[in-house]
């Protein structure tokens, strides 16, 4: 082959890559939202003399690149192929996948959070719970990394020292162990979160230390539509999808969910199947995220109620303790103030349970 | 804006490359200035204006020396445009450093001006001083077509990171250049490879870099393995900037002089500096080593020599102490390597030799990339054990286990290795017809699994981008 259409053979090909992949970038329509990240992507910025002249267009502008590039998700993909089966790394960005479930390194303890979650503990002990006729318990929910990342030669935090270190930061409450009854098999593949239909032996720990009983004579319902978690789209690996069930009966159906977040009372759901077709289907429990909400069985035991302080784990965790109680309220205080509780609640005569993930203690900037 | 990046890829050099080739050629120097000016103001509108004073100063100077050349106004035409673009150069760079250790000295409280570094500012800067000192010894004629000395300063492909670029290296080129098939093919394949080195070896080890500083479990292996990935990075994010600006200043039509030759490979640190940034380490030994007596002078004024010229090698890399102490650390080195030789002491195997500069090189590399002298001195000991710090920890055996190819990888790719297997290839029957379809689809792979990269993350610092 002679020189001349050796070189026609390098300049065309890329010639028609890189001007076909520009004119993509130009004619693509912008995307709004990305399912698989969860977040509002970046748009074409304005082009004003401001905007160019204080450079904030063209920090703007790089944002919109590679938010709106074409075929974002399979390039993101081709890079975590390239990085895990190329370069032979353990993980891309931290996330990694081992026997079909996908995690995120969460390494190593980090003090600091932890004393900021103690400290936010303590402080709601001080000003709410110490003088009152409340018993206060403790729970520590591990995350799936406990049982996925050590054994399979990944970062592993030390959860026992963690576990430790906050048993001895809240010696005021009573420590409710569940990481035996746990393993891999609690949680889901493609997703931070635990399973439901698997959570039963939890709930009755939790019961049995609490002094009431729950009845589990459940129905488990199946949703239709496939599960794909938060890390199918965070990782961009190929993940098979998880399937999402969730346990329920008269006693759930007839127990009346409401909702505070706004500060009057909003109806709302056990299990909302709205939420399950949506962006994040782990919102089928409880509807999601809420700073206030209240959960009341008519047919429960009378006098018994319970103060749940949480974060998302706790969502689908504690309809199953829905049986022992007459009246439970899930608080969270990632999105509402502590000082401002008193407004909503009054503290006298129930159980408290703070039941809390190690990837919130962790990371616990968020309470506030 | 950084040539590794999706607004310079599919953006602004697809736009270039039209406006360029579509201008006819007489215009096509202001094509390149248009382009360049955007490229820069991209980057650092407020800065563009500073820009153009030194182009249009350096454009007069040239001018006026030439006129007065072999009389004493030339000289001091010379001295003047010294004074102007090393000034510019002090002031933005330095002047912080100089306020902050005055204010240790002296007790006193100047305030900082803060000012943001210029992009590119010692690359072009060093520019137009040549061009006016080539200028003054009569080794360049002055440039009469402002634009095409405007075009030579601010060029963009090597104008915030180099090679550094002499006048001299590429005037001809800049009065007529021809564009041909082959230049371009062979531009697209030296850039495709140094936006690789960049992206998927520099970018990678970067990252390793950073997980280094930001963790709280620190051991003496996790330093070391610091210290080589950081030795290989920034070999990586510069040879590879500079590959993608002799590529693309091929695109355009000009030959920029190689800027690395394989320096890893050296067996001496005199060696190490033939090959490592040559570009900087010509100009310093033709506009400062040489005209101060070089090494053709007495022991005392040539250790004069060194010292002046590793003070300011260092010092032009960052106005802060390590920077000065990393080049008086070469100047050091150069000097005992030197002495030894002169002194005709035994010498070493050829194997310890090469580990020696690489030991060396990477204590010297971990000087350059420490905060603060006293982080420096700190990590440098940590290699050594002291600080208590435990021989390894969890952390760094799952990053040694999860960056080891990497490093295999890198390691082979900072060899001529590749070059030489591929050239090998290519050489063979099969290679012969197979080589010209499998080059652009590996190139164009490439170019895909990059662009995966880019659109993955934002961690894309260029090292050299602020020098």
């Amino acid at each position: 082959m002679n020189k001349k259409a050796q070189n026609l053979l390098m300049v065309i090909p890329m010639a028609i890559l890189l001007f076909g992949l520009s004119a993509l970038c130009l004619l693509k329509k912008e995307t709004a939202y990305s399912e698989d990240e969860r977040r509002v992507l970046a748009s074409r910025p304005e082009l004003t003399a401001d905007s160019l002249l204080s450079g904030s267009f063209m920090t703007q502008f790089e944002d919109y690149a590679g938010d709106q590039f074409p075929f974002r998700d399979s390039f993101r993909s081709a890079k975590a192929f390239s990085a895990l089966h190329l370069f032979h790394q353990k993980d891309n960005n931290g996330y990694y996948a081992k026997h079909g479930y996908a995690s995120r390194l969460e390494y190593p303890v980090n003090t600091k959070m932890l004393d900021h979650a103690a400290e936010r503990f303590q402080y709601l002990y001080n000003t709410y719970l110490e003088d009152k006729d409340v018993k206060l318990y403790f729970s520590i929910v591990p995350d799936k990394n406990c049982f996925l990342a050590g054994t399979n030669g990944y970062l592993s935090m030390d959860y026992s020292a963690l576990v430790s270190y906050m048993q001895e930061k809240t010696s005021y409450m009573e420590y409710v162990d569940l990481f035996p009854l746990l393993s891999l098999e609690n949680y889901y593949r493609t997703d931070t979160h635990w399973r439901q239909e698997t959570l039963i032996p939890a709930a009755d720990r939790l019961a049995e230390a609490m002094g009431t009983t729950l009845s589990h004579d459940y129905e488990t319902v199946t949703v239709e539509e496939p599960f794909y978690g938060v890390y199918c789209g965070q990782s961009a690996l190929p993940l098979k999808p998880d399937t999402l069930r969730f346990l329920t009966n008269d006693l759930l159906n007839n127990s009346i969910v409401t909702d505070w977040d706004t500060g009057s009372p909003k109806n709302s759901f056990m299990y909302d199947p709205k939420a399950a077709l949506g962006r994040d289907p782990y919102e089928l429990f409880l509807s999601g995220s809420s700073a206030l909400l209240t959960i009341e069985n008519p047919s429960g035991p009378v006098d018994r109620e319970l103060i749940v302080f949480r974060d998302s784990f706790g969502s689908s965790l504690v309809p199953l303790l829905v049986s022992g109680y007459s009246k439970i309220t899930l608080v969270d205080i990632r999105y509402i103030r502590s000082d401002l509780l008193d407004q909503f609640l009054s503290f006298d005569n129930q159980d408290i349970l703070f039941l809390y993930s190690t990837l919130l203690l962790n990371n616990s900037l968020a309470l506030k | 804006m950084v040539f590794s990046s999706l607004p310079f890829l599919y953006y602004f050099l697809p736009a270039a490359l039209i406006l360029y080739f579509a201008v006819p050629g007489f215009l096509k120097n202001g094509a390149l200035l248009l382009i360049s000016l955007a490229f820069y103001g991209w980057g650092e509108p407020k800065y563009v204006l500073l820009m153009v004073f030194t182009i249009l100063s350096g454009y007069f100077f040239g001018l006026i020396i030439e006129k007065y050349r072999g009389r004493q106004a030339s000289r001091l035409f010379l001295l003047f445009s010294v004074i102007v673009h090393a000034g510019i150069l002090l002031y933005f760079k330095y002047a912080d450093f100089f306020i902050e250790n005055f204010n240790a000295v002296t007790g006193l409280s100047m305030p900082l001006l803060r000012l943001s570094l210029p992009v590119g500012i010692s690359f072009y800067t060093f520019q137009v001083l040549s061009y006016t000192i080539d200028v003054y010894r009569g080794d360049t004629c002055a440039q009469k077509n402002p634009v095409a000395l405007a075009a030579y300063v601010s060029m963009f492909p090597q104008l915030i990171a180099g090679p550094i670029v002499r006048y001299s290296t590429i005037a001809e080129q800049l009065k007529s250049r021809r564009h041909t098939l082959e230049k371009l093919a062979s531009g697209i394949r030296r850039f495709v490879l140094g936006l690789g080195k960049k992206i998927l070896l520099a970018n990678t080890l970067g990252e390793l870099c950073s997980l280094f500083r930001e963790s709280g479990d620190s051991s003496v292996l996790f330093v070391w393995i610091y210290a080589v990935s950081f030795t290989l990075q920034i070999y990586f994010d510069f040879s590879g900037y500079s590959d993608m600006a002799i590529g693309l200043g091929r695109i355009f039509g000009f030959e920029f002089p190689e800027n690395f030759n394989y320096p890893y490979l050296s067996a001496s640190i005199s060696e190490f500096w033939r090959r490592w940034h040559i570009s900087l380490g010509t100009w310093f030994r033709d506009y400062i080593y040489i005209p101060l007596g070089g090494n053709r002078v007495s022991f005392a004024k040539w250790l004069r020599n060194l010292l002046v010229v590793w003070f300011l090698t260092g010092f032009w890399h960052g106005a802060s102490w390590n920077f000065i102490v990393w080049g008086l650390y070469f100047a050091a080195l150069l000097m005992i390597e030197k002495l030894w030789n002169t002194h005709r002491y035994p010498k070493f195997p050829k194997a310890v030799c090469h580990i020696l500069v690489l030991f060396f090189v990477m204590i010297g590399f971990v000087i350059f990339d420490a905060a603060s002298l006293p982080e420096a001195f700190r990590l440098i000991g940590a290699m050594f054990g002291s600080g208590s710090l435990p021989i390894w920890s969890a952390e760094a055996l799952y990053y040694m286990k999860s960056y080891l190819f990497l490093f295999l990888i890198a390691a082979i790719g900072a060899t001529p290795l590749p070059a030489r297997l591929a050239a090998k290839l290519r050489s063979t029957k099969r290679g012969q017809w197979s080589f010209p379809f499998l080059e652009p689809l590996f190139l164009g792979i490439l170019l895909l699994v990059m662009t995966g990269y880019l659109v993955d993350g934002s961690f894309n610092p260029f090292l050299y981008f602020r020098f």
